[in-house]
Order: structure tokens, then sequence, then C-alpha cells
């Protein structure tokens, strides 16, 4: 197990720094000129003279690759520059606005799974009956539905229209609710429908028919073998989520003011604000593969047979 | 390994395994919901001496003697100049009582207030005006868009309340630049770095302006209090909240469900603080009261003398009569914006001077394009010239939407007098790349507003990185309008001054390289519980001191 978790460690890095790669050229090889982003976000006017210097400041007269290596060295002691905007260490203001955003999509993820598993086995139970069109309906509402729309339409009704609830900002518990729900409404959404398929297949799996022939309790058929067998995929689907969520956050923080780092990243994107733009992304690779680690890792841990064909484990 | 995992789980699960699982989630929410209370401190709740505004992002640190990412609006509300800027560009008395200038213009002397107290309670005197100013010369790279900076020559405190201001050359617009937000404003000494060199810092804000900072939560508010310590008329809240609030949808619904006080700023698309569409519908709306300000600055396009067929005076001449802005004015605008036939309204000073407006005719533009032999073949509605088309470029910045429905009202209006116009929509460095180059046949452009027009704009005009020198490079008398406005920036005799500028604007009007489209204004909405919400005379000064709650 041991060994698994550092292999899976060790293919990290030539993961970041193939994204890294990636990330620096699609940012320079663009139309746009970060030193005249630079120039514009300081408000200086962009003379020739000026544009020469900030270049020179920037370190954008050396070749891309100098360009590269001079960047790749500094972020791997951490330090990925000043924002342009707000002259502070990007990794600082990243890491400030990060709980707020970790505190919505966890809230979000735990929402989803507590709404999609029980809905999920519901409709299962009833297949082609009531409870399945209802959450099948639902479903598609969800997934058709773009988290910015579902946003607004909910500050209208809960803060315009029925003044329940508060349209933006952080604060009290109750400034959460619309945020989160706007969220995790496609991943619940996607979660009751592979929750609902694989206990179909379970429930028509052998073992569930030996253990109802062996004169178990229903409850314990469907709670035991069914219920425990079906979550396996949804632990995969939650590394997903973890990122489906982290992503929408961008756009949800945007419409609730919400003080994240998503939203950190749209004004940044919005202003060129290059040194931020790239450690977002990088900081983002990163969380995004740790989730799918902690999940393989789980999985390894729940599902023997994984374990056993990676041959980390002594048995 | 294997074996005992499997007895392991179903040993566990065996007993009632929904139980198990409702108390997990039970007690995680329960874990989660505490995390939340301690986790966000309650908000403050809103009370009537708490004015509350938005702005798309924190204030800044507030250094009064740096840019970006201080707020203008902000630095204003903290820090207060020599001398203001009012209405129709009269300067006033401010931290300044009075001022002599010497008969040759190079040596101002400024008499201060008395009593005037920084808000940490140091006295504001000649020294603190001294050290201010130097600490704005020691970063002298930074300020170099105003001329002034460059002008000093050194400041001299004579006594306690009297400063001497030495000039390397008799420069005129001196006491307007000093009425400028940034950089040459006033903080406590007490409040400026051991080496004096407020570039690389300060200690916390403190000026002697109506309002106090006392509070910033990143990506949350800015929190003001009233400065009691002020000599002038204190303001009527008590405190000022500054809510972050990116999104302009977002911030009418703040308006809308009580969470802002205020909406006061620009409208439309970019660093708006609200839509045009949104605005209209306030205005609409009796619960809300509106307002449009006075023209602020000019929405103009440089039209270029240099490049292709807008190299000919009688094409440009022909635009200007083709272009209906009024019905632009009424369809895009909503007629928050007032139509804008000259590039500086009369009340700008030294801009009152009789220009003939190109009226809208499009007849009249097809008998100036016929006349200079651009002429449509019966094949093709556009019109040519010795085989070369009639085709210009019109460059706008792509996600601009205010921007693009103008430039298509202009493809439109041009080509029914058989100009083809190519919309070139790009990103914003690349637009104003097009600016420094010359690369464009029409392209955006804005006038700096008070206290800024007419010259530091005109000023500007000699910069070969603007697109008014770019636009006016092919003029014949570009070298005479440029050595003009040198003249004009030095001169001291009032007469004089007014011809200079007499020549300079008639000679822009007349070459027809602007096409004014409207006079940019700014709008206020706000619920009918305020009174006495009114705009500054310059774009960026917000008066929150006389906003008051009914």
């Amino acid at each position: 197990m041991f060994q698994f978790i550092i292999r899976r460690f060790l293919v990290l890095i030539p993961l970041l720094f193939a994204v890294s790669v990636v990330v620096f050229l699609i940012l320079r090889l663009g139309p746009n000129d970060p030193a005249m982003s630079y120039l514009r976000l300081s408000q200086i006017p962009p003379t020739d003279e000026a544009l020469a210097a900030a270049r020179e400041f920037l370190g954008l007269n050396k070749p891309l690759f100098a360009q590269y290596a001079d960047w790749l060295v500094k972020a791997v002691r951490l330090d990925f520059g000043l924002s342009y905007v707000t002259r502070r260490p990007v990794l600082n203001e990243i890491l400030y606005y990060l709980p707020a955003t970790l505190n919505l999509a966890g809230l979000s993820l735990l929402l989803t799974l507590i709404l999609s598993i029980p809905l999920g086995m519901w409709a299962a139970l009833n297949k082609d009956r009531l409870p399945d069109h209802i959450t099948r309906a639902l479903s598609f509402f969800g997934v058709s539905m773009p988290n910015f729309w579902l946003g607004f339409m909910l500050v209208s009704i809960f803060s315009i229209w029925l003044g329940w609830l508060p349209p933006m900002g952080r604060g009290t518990p109750a400034h959460i609710i619309m945020p989160a729900v706007s969220l995790c409404l496609m991943s619940m959404s996607i979660n009751i429908r592979l929750i609902r398929a694989s206990m179909l297949e379970n429930l028509n799996s052998r073992s569930v028919l030996y253990a109802r022939a062996r004169g178990l309790k229903e409850r314990t058929v469907i709670g035991v073998h069914v219920f425990k067998n079906s979550l396996i995929p949804v632990v995969t689907a939650v590394a997903m989520h973890a990122g489906e969520l982290l992503g929408g956050a961008v756009v949800v923080e945007s419409i609730f003011a919400w003080p994240g780092v998503g939203r950190f990243a749209v004004s940044a994107i919005y202003n060129r604000d290059y040194p931020v733009m790239q450690c977002f992304i990088l900081f983002m690779v990163v969380i995004f593969v740790l989730c799918n680690l902690l999940v393989d890792i789980c999985y390894a841990w729940l599902d023997p047979r994984i374990r056993l064909a990676g041959g980390g484990d002594n048995q | 390994m294997l074996i005992s995992t499997l007895q392991f789980s179903k040993s566990k699960s065996q007993k009632r395994p929904f139980k198990i699982n409702i108390r997990v989630v039970l007690s995680l929410l329960l874990v989660l919901s505490t995390v939340f209370v301690i986790g966000n401190q309650a908000f403050a709740e809103k009370d009537k001496d708490t004015l509350i505004y938005s702005w798309a992002s924190n204030v800044g640190e507030l250094n009064p003697h740096l840019y970006s990412p201080n707020q203008m609006f902000a630095q204003a509300m903290v820090y207060e100049p020599l001398v203001k800027y009012a209405e129709g560009g009269k300067i006033t008395p401010w931290l300044a009582e009075k001022w002599t200038v010497s008969p040759d213009g190079k040596i101002y002397t400024f008499t201060l207030r008395k009593g005037v107290l920084f808000s940490d309670g140091t006295p504001f005197n000649a020294q603190a005006v001294k050290k201010n100013i130097e600490s704005v010369l020691l970063a002298k790279g930074r300020h170099e868009w105003l001329e002034l900076v460059a002008q000093i020559d050194k400041v001299e405190a004579v006594d306690d309340l009297t400063v001497n201001l030495f000039m390397k050359h008799a420069y005129y617009p001196t006491l307007q630049e000093l009425c400028l937000i940034r950089p040459l404003r006033f903080m406590s000494p007490a409040a400026m770095p051991e080496d004096g060199n407020t570039s690389k810092g300060i200690k916390k804000a403190v000026g002697t302006g109506p309002w106090v900072l006392v509070e910033s939560r990143k990506g949350e508010f800015d929190l003001f209090e009233r400065n009691d310590k002020y000599w002038g008329e204190k303001p009527k809240f008590k405190k000022l909240l500054i809510k972050v609030i990116p999104d302009p949808n977002s911030r009418v619904i703040a308006l809308e469900t009580g969470e802002i006080d205020l909406i006061h700023g620009a409208a439309g698309h970019g660093a708006g603080q609200i839509s045009l569409d949104a605005f209209e519908r306030f205005a609409k709306d009796p619960q809300y009261v509106t307002g449009i300000s006075q023209a602020l600055a000019t929405r103009v396009m440089a039209v270029n003398s240099k490049r292709g067929a807008t190299a000919d005076i009688n094409v440009r001449k022909a635009i200007q009569h083709a272009v209906n802005k009024a019905a632009m004015v009424k369809a895009i605008f909503y007629g928050v914006e007032k139509q804008a036939d000259t590039l500086y309204p009369s009340d700008t000073p030294y801009s009152n001077i009789p220009l003939k407006p190109f009226e809208y005719n499009p007849e009249s533009a097809k008998k100036i394009l016929d006349n200079a032999g651009w002429k449509i073949d019966s094949a093709n509605k556009i019109r040519s010239k010795a085989g070369q088309e009639l085709s210009i470029d019109l460059c706008f910045v792509g996600n601009d939407s205010q921007q693009k429905a103008i430039a298509e009202v202009i493809q439109g209006d041009l080509s029914k007098v058989g100009i083809k116009v190519n919309l070139i929509g790009e990103e914003e460095d690349s637009n104003i790349n097009r600016q420094k180059t010359g690369e464009f046949n029409m392209i955006f452009n804005e006038t700096w507003g008070a206290p800024y027009d007419p010259h530091s704009f005109c000023s500007s005009m000699r910069a070969p990185s603007h697109a008014d020198y770019q636009a006016q490079i092919g003029l014949s008398m570009k070298a005479e309008i440029d050595s003009k406005i040198s003249q004009v920036l030095l001169s001291t005799d009032e007469t004089k001054r007014q011809e200079l500028y007499s020549y300079i604007l008639t000679t822009l009007h007349d070459q027809a390289v602007y096409l004014p489209l409207t006079y940019m204004t700014g709008v206020i909405v706000h619920k009918k519980d305020l009174k006495g919400v009114v705009y500054g005379p310059t774009k960026y000064e917000i008066p929150f001191e006389l906003f008051e709650r009914l």
C-alpha cells in the first residue's frame, strides 16, 4: 500500500512538469504581450521606452527557454512571482482565498452525497415507477441547467422576491446556501443516475439472488449486498465531482461575490495577470491530482483487486 | 488481508447499516455547521449610520503617491489636495487658503490652512507638504506621464504655514495638476517610511480627508469611518462600508435586496458600476431615485489621417456627415450619454469657441465623396477611386459589447454612403498596440475628463504612443499643432493661451481627425431613503460626505 502511494506521488512530478510547460507556452504564445498587460495594469502609458523597461524587468527579453527555466527555478521554491495587479506574492494570494473556496466546494460535495445517495436508491428500488420518473426529471433538469443561470434564478426567488436569503457575500451560514445549491446541482444529478444504474446492476447480480435465497431480510440484502457494492463507482465519481465543483466555483463565486480563489482567478484572467493565471492553473492541477490520488487509495483499500493488480502490496 | 477486509466489512455492516450511515452523516453535518458559525464571524447588522457602497475590488493599501491597486475614489476620500477643481474648471482653495504666482510663472507660494490635522493627530504644515512632494520626486520614474512632476524643481518650507514651489519653467497647468487625486496629495509624515520614500510602501493610510480607512478584508469589504478631526464639513454618515462586488449584475441585485445603499459611477461595459439596461429599468421604477451626471469626458473615434482611404480629408468629412449619432444615443445609450459634436463640451476650460458641427446628412456625405472622385460603379455598392476600394478598418476591443455595438452602427451608416467598414475586434492589449503603431483607420478613444482636459490630453497628442498622435500625423500642419501645444503649456498670458487653444481645437475639428460620439456621463441609483446624492466635478471623486439618510 505504502509503495503504491509513493509510486503515485512520483508520477505527479513529471505530470506537473508537463502541465507547467504547456501552461507556460499557451500563455506566452498567445497574441498578448505580458509587458503591455503589466503596463496597463500599473497605469503607466505604454511608450516604447516603458515597454522596453518592462520587458527587461519581467525578463521577457530573454529566449523563451531561459524564461521558462527562470520561472521553473523560482516555482520549485514556491515563488510564483508578484501579481501584476495587487503586487503581492501570487501563492500567498491564492492561499488567502483558498479556504473560502474549499468551504463552498466542500459543502457542495457533502450536499451532493447526502442528497444523491438516498435519491438514487429511491429511484433504483422503484424502477419505472413514479419516484424513478421524478428523479429522472430532476436529473435532466440539473444536468441541463447552467450553474450561473440557476444562481440568478435562486437569487431572484429567495432574495428579491421572498427576501429569505442574503444574495451575496460571506458571513453567516445563510450566505452559503444558495451558492452551494447552485454549485452542487449538476454533480448531484449525475450522481443520482450513477447510483441508480449501479444499484440496478447489483440488484440483478447472483450474490443478491443467493442472499435472498438464504432468507436474509430484504433490508440486509439491500443495505449490505446491494448498497455497499454500488458505492464503489461512486467513490470514483467523487474525485470527478471534486474537480467539477472547484471548476464550477469559478463562476458561482463571481455571481455570489463569494471571496474565493475562483473569483480571484476570473479577475486575473480578465486583467491578463499572467503570474496569477499560471500559478492558479498549476495549483488546480495539483488539487485535482491529489483528489484522484486520494480516491485511488480509498479504492485500493476498498477493492483489493486493484491493489493486487498494481503489485504494490505484500500478500 | 483480502479475507480479513471482507470479514471486517461483513461483521461491521451486518448490524443495521442504515443507522450507522445516518448517524455519521448527522454528526458530520453538526461538525460542519459549527465550523461555519465559528469560521464566519457574523457580519455587523445594517445600521442607519452606515452607508453601504460597492466597488469591483478592494480599495488597496491607499498609498497617496502610487497607482494600481490603489483605487482613485478611495484615495480621494482619505487624502486632500492643496487646491481643488470646481465646476467649469475653477480652481478653489483647499488645504492651501491662498496662493500667489511670481510674474515669471516659476514660483508658486501657498499659504496653508490653519489648524488642519491628519487623522493621527499630526499637524498639517509646510514641513508635511515638503516631505510629501519630495517623496513623489524621489520616484520620478513612476510619474513620467504627469508633466507637473517633471516641472517641479524644488519645494521649500518658508515658515510653518508657507510653502514655495519652484518650477523649472512657467508651466500653466500647475494648479490644475495639483488638484489630481494622485500623486500630489498629502499623508501624515508619521505614517511615511523612515527613508521618506513612499514608493516602496507606507506604514498606514493617514490623511487629512473626511474619511479614515479602519478595516480591509480582502475580497470582502473595506470599512471607513468618519474623521472626527476633519477641518471641513464632516460627513453625515458615521461609517462607510464598501463591499467588493465585481459583477455589475450582482450589484443590481445587491441594491434591490438592500445589501448596498447606492450605485454611483460609470454605466456601461467594462469598469461600469451598472449596465445601461439595468439603469433604464431603475429609471422607470418609482421606488428608486436615479440621476445622470454632467458630461465627464468625451467618447470619440480617432480617424487616421495617414493611412489608407482616411488619409483623404474628404473621406474623413464624409464619415462625420454619415454617422447618425442621435440614433446611436437612443438605441445604445438610452439617452444616458448625450450626443457629442466637438472634442470637448463648451464648459471645458478654453473650449467655448465657435465650431460648426458636422450635421448628420448622408446626402452631403455622398456629395463630398462624389466630388472627391470616390465613385460607385454599377456592379458594386462600394465606392472606389483609381482602382482603390473605399474600405476602412475600424478597430475595437472584441469583448467590449458597447464598442462592438457602436462599431456595428457605424458600419451600417457608412455602408449606406458606399464606404466599406471592416470591423476588427481584438484583445485589449492588441487594440492598445494598434493605437501605438497607427495600424487603424478608426479606433475608439476617449478624452481624460476634468481636470486633465484640455491641457493633459492635448499634451499627450505629442507622444507617438498615443492614438491621437498617430491619427494626426498625416496632417500637413501636425508640426505646428505640436508646437502650439508646447507653447500653450508654458504660456503665462491668458489671452494668448486662449488664442493657442482656439487654433489647436479648431484645426483638429476642421481636419476631422476625431469623430466625437457622446459625452460620457456617470449615473446614480438609490432608494428613496437617501438624499444629497450628487456627482463631484471630476470623474473619480465621489462626495460621500454630502450624502445623508432621511
